[in-house]
């Protein structure tokens, strides 16, 4: 019986044990971290325990690890105690877990952004909608606007019915990106942003034609 | 746990293993539910109760051995869900990329730019040096308030902040936000094949 | 302790309510046992529910000389063993998949410790005679002796069980820091 056990512990550590090793030599690459000196290092045991699970299970489960490490090394380096950051690597894992209920298979780093539009609080189901993706677009941008938009005070439905809209009428990164500037200009001259969103939404064409020059100003819309 | 000498791994599993599992009222209720429509049971007679005194459940060798076949089965079937749970994509789902993404080889030189004009250090600090203000001085345009630095990226999303004079963690104006996780103020750079966003 | 025996005799005297005083006092603390033990919370109910009825069936045979924790638990462990066999058996039938599913992370199992499922599912990879014995020595702190009447296991097979389980955590952690 007990040899059995042994067997049967040594199954997955194969190739468990690949693929976390796989996600750490790519996060380190992506760190620029020499594959050195443990990063987990600064934190104390208990929350190293904590988190060691943590990204364990975020391997298993197909996740990407890379921003649960990430946020570790970000918490050590603003001198976080460390159930904060332990909280911090919850809360990601939960968003990313969540992000992927919702997508199902897409890229890692549009997992990941997709996880930051529910942690700046969009809901799962407005998420849902861009399941049905197109293959050789990336949402990568659209997810980062989208979040930045509710992060700046944007409400969040209304941020997401536009976002969703543009996304639906087949916009470009590039017309997600002259929106985002716009409303963040807005913003900052004092507008309110659920107010500059509306006004800036009105201004941008549906279907953008290849022009990637943003509308200055009002215009006349030309679809819708 | 007593044995000082136990892991500290080991006994940390003790310690989150101890704490309690918030429980049910409805699922006590049921418990008296079945409970009242049991007959009550009687004290026996002294003479009957030497007869039904509970024997200690001790297991023959036989019953031991199947009983541990029984659940080692469980040990063996857990051990080759968890394997394949490893190699497969979720059922029903789209094939997913594997965990291990295939990034592009080349990089995206990119440029970060912060106006301080008060401070006398600005560095850059993000998932692409481990956050540390020490890896990525900028350097002061001479005769301006502009702090600059350029830095080849990995394809894909970046998160990031500008630390000023070693403590003050700032976002960058430029860029868009990264939700507010509690850690403080951070941007997103997002960098594709020749472009950065 | 005086409490659960002048409890039982309510009972026998005829007070069914009296039991409720028992549920409450040991229902928690069984619950985390089955939970633990079994990995999740509807297979835990179902424990609790024949264990605490069971024992009310046997009230009679109760000996003031026994702890009634103990031997609460007694009914409580042969019961989880029996759902982990009977899980077993049904597993075998399914079609992996499906076992996997069950698995599954995204599975909501209700918890509300915070690491709870992450702590949960490092047990649940235990050997679950493993599992039970470590449950027992580190969670519910009984003795060995107290642990071998209640399972029908010698103390020292009972010791062995305690430190592979240890030892097969400790390396399941080694294998995590050092991947």
């Amino acid at each position: 019986m007990i040899r059995v056990a042994k067997v049967r512990l040594r199954l997955p550590r194969h190739v468990g044990k690949s693929l976390l090793a796989g996600a750490l030599v790519l996060l380190c690459a992506r760190l620029g971290v020499a594959q050195g000196p443990d990063p987990l290092l600064g934190l104390d045991t208990n929350s190293r325990f904590a988190v060691d699970l943590m990204i364990d299970s975020a391997t298993a489960a197909q996740l990407p690890t890379g921003p649960l490490l990430s946020r570790v090394l970000e918490g050590i380096h603003r001198k976080v105690d460390g159930k904060r950051i332990v909280d911090a690597v919850r809360r990601e894992l939960g968003f990313l877990r969540s992000a992927r209920s919702a997508l199902g298979g897409v890229p890692d780093d549009e997992l990941i952004a997709a996880a930051a539009v529910l942690e700046a609080g969009a809901k799962p189901a407005q998420l849902a909608v861009f399941r049905t993706r197109h293959k050789d677009r990336s949402d990568l941008a659209a997810f980062t606007y989208w979040a930045d938009l509710i992060t700046r005070g944007v409400p969040s439905e209304d941020a997401s019915s536009a976002i969703t809209k543009l996304w639906q009428d087949g916009a470009d990164d590039a017309t997600f990106y002259s929106l985002w500037k716009s409303v963040n200009s807005d913003i900052l001259q004092g507008l309110n942003p659920g107010a500059a969103l509306q006004a800036r939404i009105r201004e941008t064409p549906g279907r953008a034609p290849s022009s990637k020059t943003p509308p200055e100003g009002p215009q006349e819309t030309q679809s819708q | 746990m007593t044995d000082s000498d136990q892991h500290p791994y080991v006994e940390w599993i003790a310690r989150e293993a101890q704490r309690p599992v918030v429980t049910d009222q409805a699922a006590r209720e049921r418990i008296m539910l079945a409970v009242r429509a049991e007959p009550v049971p009687k004290r026996r007679s002294r003479v009957w109760a030497r007869v039904f005194e509970p024997r200690a459940f001790r297991l023959s060798p036989v019953g031991s051995t199947l009983l541990a076949a029984g659940l080692v089965g469980i040990g063996v079937i857990a051990g080759g869900v968890l394997n394949n749970r490893d190699v497969r994509p979720p059922v029903g789902e789209p094939k997913a990329p594997a965990v291990v993404q295939q990034l592009p080889v080349s990089d995206t030189v990119v440029k970060f730019v912060f106006v301080a004009p008060q401070a006398s250090k600005v560095s850059v600090v993000g998932d692409f040096n481990g956050w540390d203000a020490t890896t990525t001085p900028m350097v002061r345009t001479p005769n301006s308030s502009l702090w600059t630095v350029t830095l080849p990226l990995t394809t894909g999303r970046h998160v990031y902040s500008f630390v000023v004079d070693g403590s003050s963690w700032n976002a960058d104006p430029a860029a868009p936000l990264a939700p507010d996780d509690g850690f403080g103020p951070k941007s997103v750079r997002i960098v594709g094949r020749g472009f950065a966003l | 302790m005086n409490d659960d025996a002048a409890d039982v005799q309510r009972v026998l005297a005829g007070d069914v309510d009296a039991y409720a005083a028992l549920v409450d006092r040991y229902y928690d603390r069984c619950a985390r046992f089955a939970v633990r033990m079994l990995g999740n919370r509807d297979d835990a109910e179902d424990a609790l529910q024949v264990t605490f009825v069971r024992a009310y069936r046997a009230l009679d045979r109760y000996q003031e000389r026994d702890r009634f924790s103990a031997w609460l638990y007694r009914i409580l462990v042969n019961q989880c063993r029996s759902i982990a066999a009977r899980r077993a058996h049904r597993e075998r039938v399914f079609v992996r998949e499906e076992a996997l599913l069950l698995n599954a992370p995204e599975r909501s199992t209700g918890w509300t410790g915070e690491d709870e499922e992450f702590v949960q599912r490092v047990l649940s990879e235990l050997d679950p005679l493993l599992r039970e014995a470590f449950l027992l020595k580190y969670i519910e702190e009984m003795s060995y002796e107290e642990m071998s009447t209640l399972t029908g296991v010698g103390v020292s097979a009972l010791k062995m069980r305690v430190k592979r389980a240890c030892d097969r955590l400790r390396e399941r952690w080694e294998r995590i820091k050092h991947d």
